[in-house]
């Protein structure tokens, strides 16, 4: 079925236009964009069960963008009705006459938007909603998964399984768009936590779709290897730093797509000079077996939606192809500036924020070797196994992933012997040159939350194959 | 909006219930070099209630919960719904019963910040000011900067009659400093100021831009092996917010950690700086609406506090503090330049300083960094730093330099021996 759209948002909709109509008559050009985001989330773990409708992207409101003939201005706001129009049709003109112009400091100016007419209404596929399964059920699967996962050894000292849902409603009101959409996703995960001494050692693995909690069905096969993780990590070694041969899986794949390369290509950082990318673009920057997008629309997950912020389509950019840089993801704005196309990449953390140049879902293709080859063609190495956070740093391309755990390859089999924690180092054009070989099927992880720098968290998807490269390790 | 949500509570018979009110009002200004590329206001009001339903499984004495987002738009059959929704999930979300903080009706705490009874654009403009007063350079420049002033009314309601508000005013922000030769580089800034400290904040940018000079000189990564670290600025902070993080009533409750009051938790044979730490009121409630003050955490290496809301603290049969962010620490002995005698490895910037507070592991790539072989002080950059706290607490030396942000004050600098480093 389709996932529905806000009644608030339909309810209210002639009231925005009205909005958007007055603000038409005083200024060339301004949009409207309504949220309307329900979260709920589910957990279960060796002491505490928790439900919270409360999400970190639970929002409803207002933001209203004002181009007055040469700069742009925006206002948030989370309350609208009839009465409260001319205070806020008032608030949005103060707004637009800020001018925090220290001494030395101008306005930029920008040409007027032109945009194409659209209208459009679209929503994604559900199967199970939370009312559909109900809270009593929801947290009775959690738990005997909790049970299973604790079952497993007695040195855990905790097993956690969790839900989180989603359903995004948002409109999009401007001079020619008419944008209306529904989203929904739904992410599980089980982590296990496992102590000696001071020290506690954690694993997780999460699952996550463009849909509701008929994902669930599908959790139960982590909760066994989670927890036997957990407890080979109390035996885990410290890494002797060094450059080694890797083998990633997907998951830590998608760490890298996205770190080393995703947030280089993000074009807001070209107006601001940094990003190396920029003088990139046609060069090879990869091995040639390298083929990655980032689109809303490039695959169907946690990152996907119909338009962005800014009311542009969504779009499949195919970042490098072949190796070979083709292009950046874009929002509005800096599309303006650079006299590019947006490429439907303008993405808020909510409406009390601002929009950037965000990535979507992003992933390398696949390649053509199989797993069992690619660990077999390792003399000397390491598989690097859950990714747990990492930075951007697209000015000097350099490249920090956190990774869980790493099991040693000797002689083309892994030996038992497991690493950990592990940092990923090293410059992202050395190491995206040294892939070597992919494996063919691509896994998407849509668990984790992206920022710029270290704010402006958004939900993303990544992914990618297996892939075999020489990475700086610590 | 707060009666009308009482009332729809009353309506459901949920007698059990906390609502938190916030209401923000910024002014944001985004700049590219020296033009300013948007500039942003936000007036936000928003509001979380959670309600708690009591229940009885298998004769143990439980208390539900669940919380839900209410918008001030919501008519009175949304509202209803939502509230409901809550009370029903409640059911269903047991945990041992406790008893939520009490209090009473308190009158709201305006702010007695500097930026108090300005406008917010005053506020944004006076801090970017100070910001560009540092950006004099031909070298090395400001490439971008974000600034948000930030004015946020609080206030906390429970049924058990708490009812406490209160203002904070901030400007906050990050700025990037770029430098284009020898090499292109940048380095990434941010700060958070509670008070109009301009002259500060231009210290803090000039410091900044020099740095990033020295970045743009570093070629090389510092050879891989075990150094002597100095850490400085936020970076301490990070570092000692694990003794917080492990004394936290929620983090032994759970049995993530098996800290007591009376414990020596630094450990023996300490040969460097014994950590003493105070919990700081940064705030004069907590989200329960719990009054905070400043609480001795650790004396010497002995935890005196475990600290925590009403919930884990009750489960844990101790004095609820409230949930504390701020951490104080007193400056040690040594000054900077001491420490700096002998051979050192002084990381300034990281691409992402991280501390695990269970694992105890903290290290991230290096940005910027000086070494002394005992000769010279060469700026390096790459490669990563790898420690643990475990470790590290057993011979770590505080910097006689002081340090203050919204999260940490405390020494400005921390001298910790043989941490592994991974370089060339």
């Amino acid at each position: 079925m389709k996932v529905t759209a806000s009644p608030y948002l339909t309810e209210h909709k002639p009231l925005f236009r009205r909005l958007l109509q007055m603000l038409l008559e005083e200024y060339p050009y301004a949009s409207l964009l309504a949220s309307d985001i329900r979260e709920k989330s589910w957990s279960a773990s060796r002491r505490l069960t928790s439900i919270s409708g409360s999400g970190q992207f639970s929002a409803r409101g207002f933001v209203v963008r004002v181009f007055d003939g040469a700069h742009w201005s925006e206002h948030s706001f989370s309350r609208i009705s009839q009465d409260l129009l001319p205070e806020l049709f008032a608030q949005i003109k103060e707004t637009a006459a800020l001018s925090p112009l220290p001494a030395g400091v101008a306005e930029n100016a920008y040409a007027a938007p032109v945009e194409e007419e659209t209208v459009f209404r679209g929503s994604t596929d559900c199967e199970v909603l939370p009312e559909d399964l109900g809270d009593d059920e929801i947290i009775a699967r959690l738990t005997a998964l909790r049970d299973r996962g604790l079952a497993r050894s007695g040195q855990l000292l905790d097993c956690t399984v969790r839900a989180n849902w989603n359903r995004t409603s948002k409109l999009f009101l401007s001079p020619k768009k008419d944008l209306e959409q529904n989203i929904m996703w739904t992410v599980a995960r089980v982590s296990a936590a496992a102590g000696r001494g001071q020290e506690i050692k954690t694993s997780h693995e999460a699952i996550s779709h463009l849909g509701g909690l008929e994902l669930l069905d599908k959790l139960g096969e982590r909760v066994a290897r989670v927890a036997g993780t957990t407890v080979e990590l109390l035996d885990s070694e410290p890494l002797v730093p060094g450059e080694y041969e890797c083998i990633c899986t997907p998951d830590t794949t998608g760490m890298i797509v996205h770190e080393a390369f995703g947030h280089g290509v993000e074009m807001d950082m070209f107006v601001k000079d940094r990003a190396q990318a920029r003088r990139f673009i046609g060069q090879y920057v990869a091995s040639p077996l390298v083929t990655m997008h980032d689109g809303a629309a490039a695959a169907p997950e946690t990152g996907s939606y119909f338009f962005d912020d800014e009311g542009t389509m969504a779009r499949d950019t195919v970042v490098i192809e072949k190796g070979v840089l083709k292009t950046g993801i874009s929002d509005y704005q800096s599309a303006m500036l650079l006299g590019t196309q947006p490429t439907g990449n303008g993405r808020r953390e909510s409406h009390r924020r601002k929009a950037y140049a965000r990535m979507t879902n992003t992933f390398f293709e696949g390649g053509t070797d199989r797993v069992e080859d690619m660990i077999a063609s390792v003399k000397d190495g390491l598989l690097l196994a859950e990714p747990a956070s990492g930075m951007e740093d697209p000015k000097n391309w350099g490249i920090q992933c956190m990774v869980n755990y790493a099991r040693e390859i000797k002689d083309g089999k892994l030996t038992g012997r497991i690493f950990s924690p592990i940092v990923l180092t090293g410059y992202v054009p050395d190491l995206l040159k040294s892939i070597t070989m992919m494996s063919p099927d691509v896994e998407m992880y849509g668990a984790g939350f992206c920022g710029k720098g270290y704010k402006e968290w958004l939900k993303v998807s990544e992914g990618g194959p297996y892939i075999k490269a020489r990475i700086r390790l610590g | 909006m707060m009666e009308k949500i009482r009332s729809a509570l009353r309506e459901l018979g949920a007698d059990t219930y906390t609502v938190h009110e916030t209401a923000t009002r910024s002014v944001e200004a985004f700049y590219v070099r020296k033009r300013l590329d948007l500039k942003r206001r936000t007036d936000l009001t928003e509001y979380e209630v959670t309600v708690f339903r009591p229940l009885e499984r298998e004769g143990r004495a439980l208390l539900g919960s669940a919380a839900v987002p209410v918008y001030p738009d919501m008519g009175e059959d949304e509202l209803r719904e939502a509230l409901a929704s809550a009370y029903h999930a409640a059911s269903f979300a047991g945990n041992p019963r406790y008893e939520l903080y009490r209090g009473r009706r308190e009158e709201l705490i305006p702010s007695r910040s500097g930026f108090a009874g300005r406008p917010l654009e005053e506020s944004l403009l006076a801090m970017a000011e100070a910001l560009f007063a540092a950006d004099v350079h031909e070298d090395v420049f400001l490439n971008s900067a974000e600034i948000f002033a930030i004015r946020r009314v609080r206030r906390v309601v429970n049924s058990s009659g708490v009812d406490v508000s209160w203002e904070t005013f901030e400007v906050k922000g990050e700025y990037v400093c770029q430098c284009v030769t020898p090499a292109d580089v940048e380095t990434y800034h941010s700060f958070d100021f509670l008070e109009p400290e301009a002259e500060e904040l231009t210290a803090d940018a000039a410091a900044a831009l020099a740095q990033t000079r020295d970045r743009a000189a570093a070629t090389q990564a510092p050879p891989a092996g075990t150094y002597t670290v100095i850490l400085s600025g936020d970076h301490v902070g990070t570092v000692l917010d694990y003794y917080r993080s492990r004394s936290s009533a929620g983090m032994v409750y759970q049995r993530y950690s098996g800290w007591q009051v009376g414990e020596d938790v630094q450990g023996k044979d300490v040969r460097g700086s014994r950590v003493t730490a105070v919990l700081k009121a940064a705030e004069p409630y907590d989200g329960e609406g719990i009054p905070l003050r400043d609480r001795p955490l650790l004396e010497d290496g002995v935890l005196r506090t475990i600290h925590g809301g009403s919930r884990f603290a009750q489960y844990l049969g101790i004095e609820p503090t409230g949930a504390y962010r701020c951490l104080q620490v007193p400056t040690g002995s040594t000054p900077l330049a001491e420490l700096k005698r002998r051979p050192y490895l002084h990381v300034v910037g990281f691409s992402d300083f991280q501390m695990d507070d269970l694992s105890g592991h903290f290290g991230g790539e290096i940005r910027l960094a000086y070494l002394y072989d005992g000769e010279t002080v060469t700026p390096v950059t790459g490669g990563s730093v790898n420690g643990s706290i475990l470790d590290a607490q057993k011979h770590m030396v505080f910097s006689a330099e002081r340090y203050r942000s919204a999260r940490y004050e405390g020494p400005f600098a921390v001298a910790i021996e043989d941490v592994a480093v991974a370089g060339k």
